[in-house]
């Protein structure tokens, strides 16, 4: 699939914005704080309903304007859809093929994109939280339905957490109440490990053999899925459904007592390992960026393979930081099959025969001129 | 922008409606000043007495302006199947579509320690006492689809279970995550034919 244009209006600091795209390479150039990665955010936002940068939707309205929109037009195998994306003061509007939707798992997944940024860079490095991100987006684009059952999960551990805190002051006496927010919990939380075991066996399929192409054979890499109950992979819903009821039971006084939730998918993690040792601990640099450029190759086969066509790049500002060896591992995969979007503040930092044939748009304080190249 | 002061005051009562926002508020508050003195009067005497009239029914917690509630005096009702809801709106709702003839209860809320209601905080202990003195064979748990709705019907089928009262929810054609409140009245009553046993 490809975005085959985009309009913004009073989107950060684009007041009124028309692009075409190409539907290989697209290169935004500019010096920085221009408008580049505002750029990449919108397409971002135009797919996922929300941004990555910012959990405050206002923050994406124009200063001093009232709402922002983002239109776009996906082209796909056999159809196009037009997306839309409203942000005002009352809240925000997702339509599909002119359509609001009112729920986002309607919406979120047509679009498919994957997103590498500088600090995707440290997915390996960095807080499970980031690790966690990662997965759950991944598998909320290929199977929206999981993105229902994560917002679910999400209110119902805030308010058990909220009913724990109670328990733990003594200001609340209701176990009864607690059982029935357990039950609640288990039923979402089995559901969203079940996706996860699911989603990282295809992950490993397509990641192992990628990074062993990316490391010329010197390293393999395993993915391990670490969690605070005691499942193995392979068990069923129903399995990992009744592993929950025990520990959460057998942990009462320990939860109430902590006056939180111990036991949960928002406590996973997952652990890399290369040559079978953890490269979080004792991974060098190059091994955890290697880990992490493989990562996201996968993810693009992995698209491409469950959905039936290759997901939208994008490309913010990370060429500059990688090697030439890795660089030129990324764009050669994607060469010729993958829309993709790259900024940089100057064209000269890539040194790949794809460039030559880019679409290139400057980029100066919200202002774009398209430039085609060969 | 500077307003007279009752004006300011006048927008300021209307940001406090729900959906109302300023510009609106601003909008409506010079409109009022157009209306007829007769108008204005009979409106603002409408919300006091809304307000002063209005009771809790006893019985069952409806809004009345007798108690108890017309619903609950109808001798030709029901007693054996109580449905409960969240919000006196939703027993409009129902009423609206005249296809359930047994009595109600409402429990103005639903349970939700993030905003320190719990059972207690809503109308759910006046419900176990009803249970205990009449005749009831049946229970609907019509709370809102969402995650506060659920556990507040799963907390109430919890308490009453031992009981051997049937318990039923609401289940079918029910926007997931939305209110009743927005439900049409077919997605209402198809959802009434198709509840299950909890
Ligand atoms: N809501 C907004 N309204 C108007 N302007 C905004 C808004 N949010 C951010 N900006 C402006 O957008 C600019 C930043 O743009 P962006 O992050 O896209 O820069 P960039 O081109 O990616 O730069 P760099 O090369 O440093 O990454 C800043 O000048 C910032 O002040
Ligand atoms: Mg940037
Ligand atoms: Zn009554």
């Amino acid at each position: 699939m490809y975005i085959k244009n985009i309009k913004l209006q009073h989107y950060r600091n684009y007041h009124e914005l028309a692009l075409t795209f190409d539907d290989r390479i697209n290169v935004i150039i500019g010096e920085n704080a221009q408008g580049k990665t505002n750029l990449m955010e919108a397409i971002y936002v135009l797919g996922f309903s929300k941004s990555y940068r910012t959990s405050k939707d206002k923050e994406l309205i124009q200063w001093e304007q009232s709402y922002a929109k983002i239109e776009g037009t996906v082209l796909k195998k056999h159809y196009q859809v037009p997306l839309e994306m409203q942000f005002s003061a009352k809240g925000k509007k997702a339509k599909l093929n002119h359509l609001e939707q009112r729920r986002l798992s309607d919406y979120i997944g047509a679009l498919n994109l994957v997103m590498f940024a500088p600090e995707d860079l440290n997915l390996v490095k960095g807080s499970p939280q980031m690790r966690r991100r990662f997965i759950d987006m991944e598998i909320g684009q290929i199977k929206p339905v999981y993105i229902y059952h994560l917002g679910q999960y999400q209110k119902i551990l805030k308010q058990r957490n909220h009913l724990l805190k109670e328990l733990q002051r003594k200001k609340q006496h209701d176990l009864t109440l607690l059982s029935v927010l357990t039950e609640q919990l288990i039923e979402h939380a089995s559901i969203i490990i079940e996706k996860r075991f699911s989603f990282l066996e295809l992950l490993r399929q397509w990641a192992a053999p990628i990074h062993q192409g990316i490391s010329q054979h010197k390293e393999s890499l395993t993915i391990n899925y670490d969690t605070t109950i005691d499942v193995l992979e392979s068990y069923n819903k129903e399995k990992i459904k009744h592993i929950y009821e025990t520990t959460f039971s057998q942990n009462q006084r320990k939860e109430i007592e902590r006056g939180t939730t111990l036991f949960g998918p928002h406590r996973d993690d997952l652990l890399f390992y290369v040559n079978n040792r953890n490269v979080q601990t004792f991974g060098s640099q190059g091994q955890q960026r290697t880990t992490a450029l493989s990562l996201k190759l996968a993810e693009i086969e992995l698209i491409k393979a469950e959905v039936g066509e290759y997901p939208v790049l994008l490309l913010d500002d990370v060429l500059s930081e990688l090697d030439q060896h890795r660089q030129s591992h990324l764009l050669n995969t994607i060469q010729g099959k993958v829309q993709t979007f790259i900024s940089t503040t100057s064209v000269s930092d890539i040194k790949h025969e794809t460039i030559e044939q880019a679409e290139l748009f400057y980029v100066e304080n919200g202002t774009i001129t398209q430039q085609r190249r060969g | 922008m500077y307003y007279p002061e009752p004006i300011s005051k006048l927008i300021d009562s209307f940001t406090k409606l729900p959906g109302i926002g300023p510009k609106t508020a601003v909008r409506l508050a010079f409109f009022v000043l157009n209306m007829k003195e007769d108008d204005v009067l009979d409106f603002a005497k409408a919300l006091v007495s809304a307000k002063r009239e209005l009771t809790h029914c006893n019985v069952c917690g409806h809004i009345t302006d007798q108690d108890p509630c017309v619903i609950c005096q109808d001798q030709s009702r029901d007693d054996s199947v109580i449905c409960v809801v969240q919000d006196p709106k939703d027993v409009i709702a129902m009423e609206k579509m005249r296809e359930f003839n047994g009595r109600y209860h409402v429990l103005h809320g639903a349970i939700s320690p993030m905003d320190g209601i719990g059972p207690d905080d809503i109308n759910v202990p006046a419900l176990l006492n009803r249970l205990k003195d009449e005749q009831v064979e049946e229970l609907i748990l019509a709370t809102n689809p969402n995650v506060e709705g659920e556990a507040t019907a799963m907390y109430i089928s919890r308490l009453v279970k031992p009981s051997g009262i049937k318990i039923t929810r609401i289940a079918h054609g029910l926007p997931m995550g939305g209110d009743l409140e927005y439900a049409d009245e077919v997605t209402l009553s198809k959802a009434l034919e198709g509840r299950r046993e909890l």
